[in-house]
């Protein structure tokens, strides 16, 4: 054997070995998608909006203050827009004060007389950066409650570089309803001293609070409701608490938060306080020691114990809760607030059984697929055949071992972008062939056909290729989702049968050509 | 085998004859979907939710109709899906309008009223792993429990873990649960566990298989984007066929693809598939196989072109044609074995994409011989280098 032949198969032999290698074992080194192993995709939209408008109110509300320390005490303001507001009650001589001290204090803003009001924009550039960081911080939260969930490799990412969508996929997740809620929710938590009735315990309506009251609230007071539950968690009726207006401590000051069990064995949330908060909760609870204490959650009370005895940087939150509500509310605490409120624009959910399916039946047509376009090259190009054969192999071995190199995910369309690679794969070797027995009927040797035939295929088994490769740029480009999952294995098959065709099948001619001296006839 | 040896069929002679055939299948086409049919648009495209339901029971499409429109969910789109005997049904429902969330809690809730399917303890057929391995920690059957809490009253571990991943694995496997003998069955269930379920939890008459919302404002971006790909992958693909041939065999592909698009296009919405995202991959497959293979018949006319410039385009066409049929035919025929066997046997979820490719490769192949080298053709004698002659001489005469 001539030594460039063996050099040859050693290549050869080395592609096909790198890629079986890693494509090895199969099951565990290619990543499904969630169309084929189940699993739960969301796009969520952050409405950064609603980040502008609160950064609106607060410094709206500062500069607002600031010029009444300033002695303008007629200033008030209103918000125009969620990025604009105006300041009012400012006469025409003070206008300047004004400017003086948005300059100041309000740097990333605008402003401009208006008849008899001064007019605030937030800057472009500002409300851009606000934006974004509202989206950051929302990835950021997201993160958090996804992880505490405890879904394995989920995928959470901004939707591009820019924008305000974020995708979370996580595989295997069968109860999206959940995880929904759990994404979205606010969970604000508050902890308030009941001012009535005084032990917490809670009063039947709000017309008895009332008549304590005289009929007309205190202003540092308020009414809040809360469910009753019965032991089953369900809501039998609704109890009323009048508390203070001032939180004593908030979901803020919290540190962590934790599932547990209570006393009797029932769900409860153990708490952590920071340093701040332990101190501020340790004052008030030493100080009201048998007054009630609300547990307000997103506005009602989940329950109002009595205060036994000073409690400095940790607690309980209690309140007839199921396991799974005290696992969902300590993620929620733990992770933060959202910056912003959250859409869902898209959600695609599929059950790991209509994945199997697919992939089963799937897999039974390609390898029909591949049985008979075998069995019709050996038919068409006789012992030749053998080439289509190995190109087959090939594609496959080598489509497999890129997709678990390069991780990407295997998907419905991918399997049947593997099936249409079967089908084309032996395109390239058709052309070769069909050159070759051209050749030999104009008469040449075998050699000299083999030459010629792959000279002159040589231009269109490239452009035949490049056209479709363009195709499958464009799909992954523009794609979304599986469609780019197909562009890649598309893309990864021209390749791999480029190189069959090319260069394995040629090597599997010479090879035949320098067993013997003179080879009269090829089976073709 | 060899197929066309030293064929001499004349392609071009009747080219006028296919191209009134094609123009008579791209009137149809164009009937079908303005007209007649209309694009079925799925819910990637139009928006809306799409549900994949199992149930215990056979059920009647019929019945699920009416169930659904009484929830207030008019318009639904509601065919039985997988194979006979599986009780499985697709419900599609348009955007409900002023939300992005879909009609999904709407459509399940009604189905729980209709069918009955309300009751105390949790739905196996429903709920997540979590809550089943919540609902067994709290009733604790096995006394699993002591001694998993801590000093600290912190649990941090899960007991009855093992027993929700075993039922949540059976329901994937089957779909649905239909008997609690199979529950007990499972390795990791012991008798109290499986008593503790069947007293307090319940086997639902329907599981949610897949559940897909696609909000209006994704629905139109994806539409968006579906068209940009073809129309952008059409527009690459000429500019390269353009730069390594001549623009007469760019133009040639390029009416070539069109056509294949269209008229596979107008039988899928006659077969009444439905446009989704995996519908627009196999257009763009499509687009990519028929440009192919006109290409294969350019190089040969251009090697062909090469050695004699002298004899009439027409002529080298139909020799080049007829060098390439045997190719031509071969691959054709090797791709629609592999697509079409996924055409009848590759499930629901794949047909219709394996209908467009059967479609597409056969139109395709079609195209390549009777419309992509006539149309170059055409375009040669309306702007080529005679014509162009022809014309300065009309002018200069006309002087």
């Amino acid at each position: 054997m001539k030594r460039g032949l063996l050099w040859k198969g050693v290549i050869i032999g080395l592609v096909v070995l790198v890629g079986a290698l890693s494509a090895y074992p199969l099951g565990e080194k290619i990543s499904l998608g969630l169309d084929l192993r189940g699993g739960t995709y969301l796009v969520l939209q952050v409405e950064t909006e609603d980040a502008l408008r609160a950064e609106t109110d607060k410094d709206l509300a500062r500069l607002v203050q600031e010029l009444q320390d300033k002695g303008l005490e007629t200033a008030s303001g209103t918000r125009t827009s969620s990025t604009a507001f105006d300041i009012l009650g400012v006469g025409a001589d003070r206008a300047a004060d004004v400017s003086t001290e948005a300059a100041e204090f309000l740097p990333g803003w605008d402003y401009q007389r208006r008849d008899d009001a001064v007019a605030f924009e937030m800057k472009a550039q500002n409300a851009n950066l606000i934006a974004n960081q509202s989206v950051k911080q929302a990835l950021e939260t997201i993160r958090n409650r996804v992880d505490a969930f405890g879904v394995s490799e989920p995928v959470i990412q901004r939707q591009g570089l820019e924008g305000n969508r974020i995708v979370v996929q996580l595989p295997g997740v069968d109860d999206p309803e959940r995880v929904k809620k759990l994404i979205k929710n606010t969970a604000f938590l508050d902890f308030r001293l009941v001012a009535y009735p005084p032990d917490g315990r809670g009063a039947p309506s709000r017309e008895e609070i009332l008549g304590n009251y005289g009929g007309r609230l205190p202003d540092d007071v308020e009414i809040v409701s809360g469910p009753i539950r019965d032991s089953e968690g369900n809501v039998v009726a609704e109890q009323y608490y009048a508390v203070e207006k001032v939180s004593v401590i908030t979901g803020r000051d919290l540190k962590d938060a934790r599932p547990g069990l209570g006393d009797f064995n029932q769900p409860i949330v153990n708490f952590f306080l920071t340093h701040e908060g332990g101190q501020r909760f340790g004052d008030v609870t030493g100080a009201n020691i048998g007054r009630g204490l609300a547990i307000v959650l997103d506005g009602k009370v989940r329950s109002a114990p009595t205060i036994r005895a000073q409690i400095r940087d940790s607690g309980i939150i209690e309140g007839s809760f199921t396991r799974q509500e005290v696992e969902d509310l300590s993620t929620v605490l733990k992770s933060g607030a959202l910056p912003a409120a959250i859409t869902y624009l898209e959600e695609r959910t599929v059950g790991p059984s209509l994945g199997q399916d697919s992939i089963d039946q799937g897999l039974k047509a390609g390898l029909l697929g591949m049985a008979l376009v075998v069995l019709t090259m050996f038919l068409v190009y006789k012992l030749s055949g053998v080439n289509a054969v190995v190109a087959l192999a090939m594609n496959i071995v080598l489509i497999f071992g890129a997709l678990a190199y390069f991780g990407a995910t295997l998907t419905l369309p991918g399997i049947a972008g593997i099936a249409l690679t079967i089908g084309m794969a032996v395109d390239a070797n058709v052309l070769v062939f069909e050159r070759i027995r051209e050749e030999l009927r104009h008469g040449r040797t075998v050699k000299s056909a083999i030459d010629a035939g792959f000279g002159k295929a040589l231009s269109s088994v490239l452009d035949a290729n490049i056209t479709t490769l363009l195709a499958a740029l464009f799909l992954f480009q523009f794609g979304t989702g599986p469609i780019r999952g197909f562009a890649v294995t598309l893309s990864i098959g021209i390749f791999a049968s480029l190189f069959s065709a090319i260069f394995v099948s040629r090597w599997l001619f010479d090879m035949i050509l320098s067993r013997r001296r003179r080879v009269d006839r090829l089976s073709i | 085998m060899e197929f066309f040896r030293d064929s001499k069929i004349q392609f071009m002679k009747y080219r006028k004859y296919w191209m009134i055939l094609s123009l008579v299948l791209l009137l149809v086409s164009a009937i079908v979907v303005f007209g007649a049919r209309r694009l079925n648009l799925g819910i990637d495209f139009a928006g809306g939710t799409q549900l994949t339901l199992k149930f215990s029971e056979p059920i009647e499409v019929d019945r699920l109709r009416d169930i659904v429109a009484d929830a207030g969910v008019p318009d639904a789109v509601i065919q039985s899906f997988g194979v006979a005997g599986a009780n499985e049904a697709l419900i599609k429902t348009p955007i409900v309008e002023g939300s992005e969330e879909g009609s999904q809690g709407l459509v399940v809730s009604a189905l729980d009223a209709a069918l009955d399917n309300s009751g105390a303890g949790p739905d196996l057929n429903r709920v997540g792993r979590e809550v089943v391995e919540s609902f067994l920690t709290s009733r604790d059957p096995d006394a699993r429990l002591p001694g998993l809490a801590d000093s600290t009253g912190l649990v941090d571990q899960a007991p009855y873990g093992p027993i929700a991943d075993a039922i949540l694995e059976l329901r994937r496997e089957q779909g649905l649960i239909t008997d609690w003998a199979s529950i007990s069955a499972l390795a990791e269930v012991t008798p109290e566990s499986a008593e503790a379920l069947e007293s307090g939890a319940r086997l639902g008459k329907f599981s949610v298989l897949g559940a897909e919302n696609v909000g209006p404002q994704i629905g139109s971006e994806l539409r968006r984007k579906g068209l940009l790909a073809i129309v952008s992958s059409m527009i690459g693909m000429l500019i390269y066929i353009w730069f390594r041939f001549e623009l007469r065999f760019g133009v040639g592909a390029l009416v070539a693809v069109l056509h294949d698009v269209f008229i596979t296009v107008g039988l899928y919405a006659l077969a009444g598939f439905e446009f989704n995202l995996t519908t627009i991959a196999a257009f763009l497959t499509l687009v990519g196989y028929s440009v192919n293979d006109s290409v294969v018949v350019f190089d040969r006319v251009r090697e062909n072109l090469r050695r004699s410039r002298s004899r009439p385009l027409e002529e080298t066409m139909n020799r080049s044609l007829n060098q390439t049929l045997s190719r031509t035919v071969l691959t054709s025929g090797t791709t629609l074995l592999v697509v079409g066997s996924i055409l009848f046997l590759g499930g629901d979820v794949l047909r219709g994409f394996a209908f467009i490719l059967t479609i597409g490769v056969i139109v395709g192949t079609y195209s390549s011989i009777y419309v992509a080298s006539p149309f170059a053709l055409l375009w040669e004698t309306l702007f080529g280098r005679g014509a162009r002659g022809r014309r300065r001489e009309a002018r200069a005469a006309s002087r």
